[in-house]
């Protein structure tokens, strides 16, 4: 089970510990860039470029309320976050399986 | 309904060895950047019987739950509540069937389900989150352009 770290990848945006704030702020409501700017130790242009990264992976879409310019996490999030584990259970796999062949004659075809 | 993750491989060892492998040696194979204490020399700890305790023994000797065991039948079918990193009401049910296959090796079937339970997808979203995203992806480093 491969990564591939694409531009655009939902993995390669989630790399990355703000963008992870960012997403859960967004599980409780949608929010403005100021209101997650407000929550987060960075500045509002950091966060603009963060969700920028994140709406590129398909984590998160923006829509104008009145004024303001709400972002919101995607439908796909709970698709993303099952490619996440299945990555984790990829890597227990493996680990596993090295260590498990390792500590036992391993058995021929006979 | 969100439908259970499912892993399979084959190991090149027997069933018996498999399950001991997976329940009894886990402070050797399992991945420590996966551990909730990110700690060196923490151990791993199944309790072999039906609600028995998994959990993660810090050097210090802090207890730190993962789940608890549903069945145990070894060396066949293994199934546990797990909640590594998140509330125990948020577990979710792993199944894990150690097969025998004709040339003496065993396929390993992983089962991860459950995921309903976690209702709206933000939880999910979360529990994903939490179950150790800052070590689990070591080759994702910062992103210098987008580093504030």
């Amino acid at each position: 089970m491969k990564l591939k770290a694409n531009k655009g990848d939902p993995f390669d945006a989630l790399g990355n510990s703000h963008r992870r704030e960012i997403v859960e702020l967004l599980a409780h409501r949608p929010r403005s860039v100021q209101e997650i700017a407000d929550r987060l130790p960075i500045s509002r242009p950091a966060v603009s470029r963060h969700l920028s990264v994140l709406n590129r992976a398909g984590l998160v879409s923006d829509e104008h309320v009145g004024a303001r310019r709400m972002y919101r996490l995607e439908e796909q999030g709970a698709e993303a976050a099952r490619r996440y584990l299945e990555h984790v259970w990829g890597n227990v796999g493996v680990r596993f399986k090295l260590f498990a062949e390792n500590t036992t004659a391993p058995r021929r075809r006979s | 309904m969100i439908e259970p993750l499912r892993i399979s491989f084959v190991v090149r060892c027997s069933p018996d060895h498999a399950f001991d492998t997976w329940t009894g040696r886990a402070s050797s194979w399992w991945p420590p950047e996966h551990t909730v204490s990110h700690e060196r020399g923490a151990s791993i700890v199944f309790e072999p019987r039906p609600g028995g305790r998994i959990f993660e023994r810090t050097p210090a000797g802090t207890e730190i739950e993962w789940g608890q065991i549903v069945d145990w039948d070894r060396p066949r079918r293994l199934r546990y509540l797990w909640h590594i990193a998140t509330d125990p009401k948020h577990a979710t049910d792993v199944e894990i069937v150690f097969r025998e296959m004709p040339d003496a090796s065993t396929r390993v079937e992983i089962e991860h389900g459950g995921w309903d339970r976690l209702g709206e997808i933000g939880q999910s979203w979360r529990d994903a989150n939490h179950a150790g995203w800052d070590g689990v992806l070591p080759s994702y480093k910062e992103d210098a352009e987008l580093r504030s």
